[in-house]
Parts: C-alpha cells; structure tokens; sequence
C-alpha cells in the first residue's frame, strides 16, 4: 500500500506552545511557585496586627495595601496562596479517588451493583451541590478541614459518571476482547486493563476542576463554614474584609481577584489540555 | 401508543425518580445532623437548659431509640414537611422559609431573564461571525465572569455602581415608603397586587444590580453551550441546503438554525433555575434582600446548625421540584424529547 498523499504540517518547534498557552502554563506556574515558596518568604509581620498602620492604601511600603488589622494585604495573598490551591488539590484528588472507585466497583461488580451506583450518582448530580456541601461543613463544624472533607463527600458524581462512561467504551476496544480471551477474570481486567486506559479523561479534567474548586471553596468560606479568620484563605479574607469595601476596597478587590485569577488560570489550562488532546475542538 | 399514555408513563417515571433524589436527600441531612459534634438533644434543647430537659427533648426527638428507627422517623417527619425547628427563631424551618421564598424566586426569575436575554443574542452573535472581534471579545467576557467569585463581584459592583456612581440602591427590597402591603412576600408582585406602579418600578430597580450578579454567574455557560450548538449546526448540511435555494442570511438564521440549536440550552437553563436557587445565599446577603439564601446565611452566623439542615432539605426539595416542573414542561414544548424518550413509537 503506498502512503497517502497527504501533506502533513510541520510540527511546530518544541512544545509548539503558542503565546497564549505560553503565558497561561506561565502564570499557573506562577501560581504554583508562589504557593510553595510564599509563606517561607513572607516577612513575620503578617501573622501580627499593627493597628498604627491599618487600612493603609495602596503604596511604595505596602503594594496592596493594609488590612484592618495592618497586615500587609499582598504578603497575605501570597501566604494564602498556599491554603487556598493545596485546600482545591485536596479536593479534586480526594473526590476523583472517590469517583474511580465508584466507577471501578460498578464496571467489575455485578450489574445490580451497577445500577445502584449509577442511581445513586444520579441523586448526587441531581442535587445541588454547593448547598449540599454548606449542609455537611456546617455540621461538621465550620472549618477549613470541614469544608474540603464535604467538598470531597458532593463532588464525586461528576467523575464518576464520565468515567464509568468512558471505561463502557473502553470495554469495547480488541485488547479488552483479548485479555478476555486470556482468562482474565473481571476484577483484573477493570483495575489493570481497562481503567489505567480510561484514565485519560480524568487528567484532562483536573486542572478545570482546580479552577472551579477554588470558587466554590471561597464561597464557602465567605459563608462563613470553610477558613475562619485569622486564616489567610482568600475566601475568608474577603469575607473579613467585607465591611471595609466603601473605605478600604483594596482590602475586598485583592482577594477576590487573586481567587479570579487563579480560577480563570486553571480552567484555561483545563482548555488548552483538552484542545490539545482533541485538536478538533479548536476554536470551539 | 397513543400519546397520553405516553405522557402518563414519561410522568410516572420522572417522579419516581424525583421521589428517590428526595429520599437520597433526606438520607444525606440525616446523615449530617448523625455528623454533628456533641448532644443531638443538648443543642436542639439550647446551650442553657436543665438537664431534666435535655432528656425530655430526647425522648421527645425520640433519640433514645435505635438509629433505624431515628432514621425511619426523620424520614416520616421529613415526608410530613417536618423540616425541623430553628432555635433562634423557635420557629419551623419550614414556615420560616415559606415565608420567604417568595423573595428568592422573584430574583431567580429576573436574573433567568437578564441570563437568557443576554446570553442568547450573544452566543448567535458571536457564532455567526465565529472568530470574529465580538466573538473574541465575548469568549473573552465569557471566561472572566465564569472565574470570578459572584459574591465577590456583588460586592465590588455594589460597591461601585451603589456608592460611587449611585446608578443603583446599595440595598434592600424596596425604598422606605414606597413598599405595599404583603400578601405574597414578594415585594414587585405584592407592589402589582396592589396597583402600585410606582413602587414595582422600585422593586425591580432593587432587583437589577443582585439578579444581575446571579446571572453573570451562569450567562457564561448559556453563552458558551449556544455558541458550540449554533456552530454545529451551521456547519451541516441542511444550512447549507437552505442557503442554496437562496434564503437570507437572517432567515437562514432565526427559521433554520436556530430553532434546531436551543434544545441544549433550554435544557442548560432548566438546571440552571434549580441552581440559582442555591446560589442565591452568595447574593441575597450582599444586597441585605430576605430570602432562603439570607437565611441560611444568617443561620451560620448564628451556630442555628438545625436552621441550616432543614434550608439545606428545603433548599434540595426546591431544587428537584423545579427541575421536574422544566422537565414536564420540556415534554410539552419539545416533541424532539418525545420520540426521544419513547423513540420506536414515533
């Protein structure tokens, strides 16, 4: 069979990143830099209250600020930083584990095992997720804790579904048939054979996950049962600072837009990882 | 199969389906209210109550017995529109919230409308000129508002346009003075009942700034699902077909494409309606509105953990109610979700 006479372009040099997944993958970086080596940098003051400088704008001394406690609203974000994306890590990392398990045991086990916990996934998508998770934080007992076990608890339906789904589809590739054929028993073949090859769908998730995780975690500590102050968690800052926004706004526009920024960072990530997975989907 | 049996059936099984995510909901309060630190009867008797009355409450909540038999209680409570009693107001959850849902649904109604008004035109828009500068600027839009923190944004744009620029009120429902009697609790429809022009205008421009914010939070995804829908369609074959025998761009448009590119969205907003309930508790605080969001919000506050259980119950059952109204109302607009549920009769 002689080959196609297709021509094929060039790829591009390197990664072949354009200017715009560049700058993204850069300030996810970023971001992530930050919350590692933030809170080892950050200068002592911002664990102590200076009342003398309180409320102080924006500045040459203070870049964003002060808080009404005179801490440095910057240093604050950057210690923050590291509570706030290992807090979403947290999240998404506990409720995929949840979902592959869900996922894992209905393909291997039996097909009532199935049915009920595919039904049981439909009551979770089915129910709103945010006031479900408020419900059990705040039964806990509001804490930063609370909030990401409960985060953990409401958001697996969504990983469960899409990759029980996809493991359906998986299950009708040859290799599958061949194992089968093999003498593989069923167990085996779901946890070695066909989830390791319907992994995929969950990376190209994750990292739009982080990006909403963040928002919802924020909410909820705005709500009052995530962070509790004195934490530097961006929710809870917002939250404490919510009285001084007609005479300190920086103390309100900085948290939320370091929350606005890290959330728009990952899900463009989240984009880019997926268009490059399916470059069909470009310009979409 | 004639079509009211086929109706009939469709019915039948999504309520039974909304019966078993009531019953999932109700499992999972329970389950909270078991999660929760301390004395179930100490906290529901109140911090100071004698000891004699903690057991009375015990034996009135029937805590004393097996926890199937708790369990199989609740349930029956719960079935009963029992959703619990507040031990700050020492009112039912339930007549609490009832009083006032009213004000809720008014600003999930409004900010349907802002959502749906803006986002449509935008994603036709921006997929017929796909790559186009709207487009990009409204992709652009699109993915900002979609980051950002609503309660957040109430705050800043509350902020700005209430204080600064003074274009909206900073708060409340209505102005002093210009509230009508209450008969339904929610301010723009009691201010209709009472042949009160003036002061439904008011209602309403208390309404835009939170019901603005509430629909900016889910705009994006109207936007983004339109938009992804209208491409697909305007690149098949029939589009093409309709331009060929020589039909207007705008025809082509709001009798071809469209029509066969909403479904995805009416469905969208159907979810959306139950979501936004919920997501009022980021708004209605802001805005100091009343409202079952308000209320929960100020139950946290509060530590009134039973308060925030049963708005949580409430909150859900609200929700699934909803999502079975659009669903049946779907079943009638849309003859596609017909013969899609029940497609070898057609």
């Amino acid at each position: 069979m002689s080959a196609p006479a297709v021509s094929v372009r060039a790829p591009r040099a390197g990664l072949g990143l354009s200017a715009f997944e560049a700058s993204v993958i850069g300030l996810v970086v970023l971001l992530l830099a930050v919350a590692v080596v933030g809170p080892l940098v950050a200068p002592e003051s911002v664990y102590r209250s200076d009342i003398a400088n309180a409320l102080l704008p924006p500045g040459a001394g203070h870049w964003f600020g002060t808080d009404d406690q005179g801490r440095d609203v910057f240093w604050r974000l950057v210690v923050g930083a590291r509570t706030t994306l290992l807090s979403a890590f947290l999240v998404v990392t506990l409720y995929s584990l949840i979902g592959v398990a869900v996922a894992t045991i209905g393909a291997a086990g039996p097909r009532w095992l199935d049915e009920t916990l595919m039904r049981i996934t439909d009551i979770g998508l089915a129910l709103p997720g945010m006031v479900v998770a408020l419900g059990f934080a705040a039964a806990m007992g509001p804490s930063l804790r609370s909030a990401i076990i409960a985060m953990a608890i409401t958001g697996w339906p969504i990983t469960a579904r899409l990759l029980r789904g996809i493991m359906r589809q998986t299950m009708e590739a040859p290799f599958v048939a061949g194992a089968r054929a093999l003498g593989v028993s069923r167990w085996r073949l779901m946890t070695c054979h066909v989830l390791p090859n319907s992994l995929d769908v969950l990376i190209v998730k994750w990292a739009g996950d982080v990006g909403t995780t963040v928002l919802v975690l924020a909410s909820l500590s705005f709500i009052g049962v995530g962070a509790q102050p004195p934490s530097a968690e961006w929710g809870a800052t917002i939250a404490g600072a919510r009285g001084y926004v007609s005479t300190a706004w920086w103390t309100v526009v900085m948290p939320g837009a370091a929350v606005a920024i890290t959330s728009i960072a990952f899900g463009l990530l989240g984009e880019i990882i997926q268009v490059r997975r399916d470059p069909s989907l470009r310009g979409n | 199969m004639p079509a009211l049996k086929v109706y009939a059936w469709f019915l039948l099984k999504r309520l039974g389906l909304t019966v078993l995510t009531l019953w999932g909901l109700a499992t999972l309060v329970f389950l909270m209210i078991k999660l929760m630190p301390g004395d179930e009867a100490q906290m529901a008797a109140g911090a100071d109550a004698s000891a004699a009355q903690v057991e009375a409450m015990r034996i009135r909540l029937g805590l004393d017995a097996p926890l199937v038999a708790q369990y199989l209680r609740f349930l029956l409570r719960v079935a009963q529109g029992d959703f619990g009693t507040s031990i700050v107001t020492l009112q039912p959850v339930m007549s609490d919230l009832g009083k006032v849902l009213p004000s809720t649904l008014e600003l999930v109604v409004v900010a349907m409308l802002i959502n749906l008004s803006v986002a449509i035109p935008a994603g036709i828009v921006a997929a017929y000129r796909q790559g186009g500068a709207f487009d990009s600027l409204c992709r652009a839009a699109a993915v900002t508002l979609g980051g950002m923190p609503a309660f957040w944004l109430a705050l800043v744009l509350q902020f700005l346009l209430g204080r600064v620029w003074r274009v909206v009120p900073i708060s409340g429902q209505v102005s002093f003075g210009m509230g009508s009697p209450v008969v339904t609790g929610a301010p723009s429809l009691d201010a209709l009942l009472a042949f009160n022009g003036a002061g439904f205008l008011n209602a309403l421009w208390h309404l835009a700034l939170p019901a603005a914010v509430l629909a900016a939070l889910f705009s994006t995804q109207v936007f983004r699902t339109l938009r992804a829908s209208l491409l697909g369609v305007l690149r098949s074959d029939f589009v093409m077909a309709v331009r060929a025998k020589g039909a207007s761009a705008r025809r082509m448009l709001t009798d071809h494409a469209l029509p066969n590119s909403l479904n995805p969205v009416l469905t969208l907003a159907g979810t959306q309606a139950g979501a936004m309930i919920g997501s009022a508790v980021l708004v209605e605080t802001v805005f100091a509105r009343k409202g079952i969001g308000a209320y929960m919000f100020n139950a946290v506050a509060q530590k009134d953990t039973f308060a925030v259980l049963g708005s949580v119950m409430f909150i859900g059952t609200v929700v699934c109610l909803v999502n079975l109204a659009v669903d049946v109302m779907q079943l009638v607009l849309d003859p596609r979700i017909r013969s899609a549920q029940f497609g070898s009769q057609h």
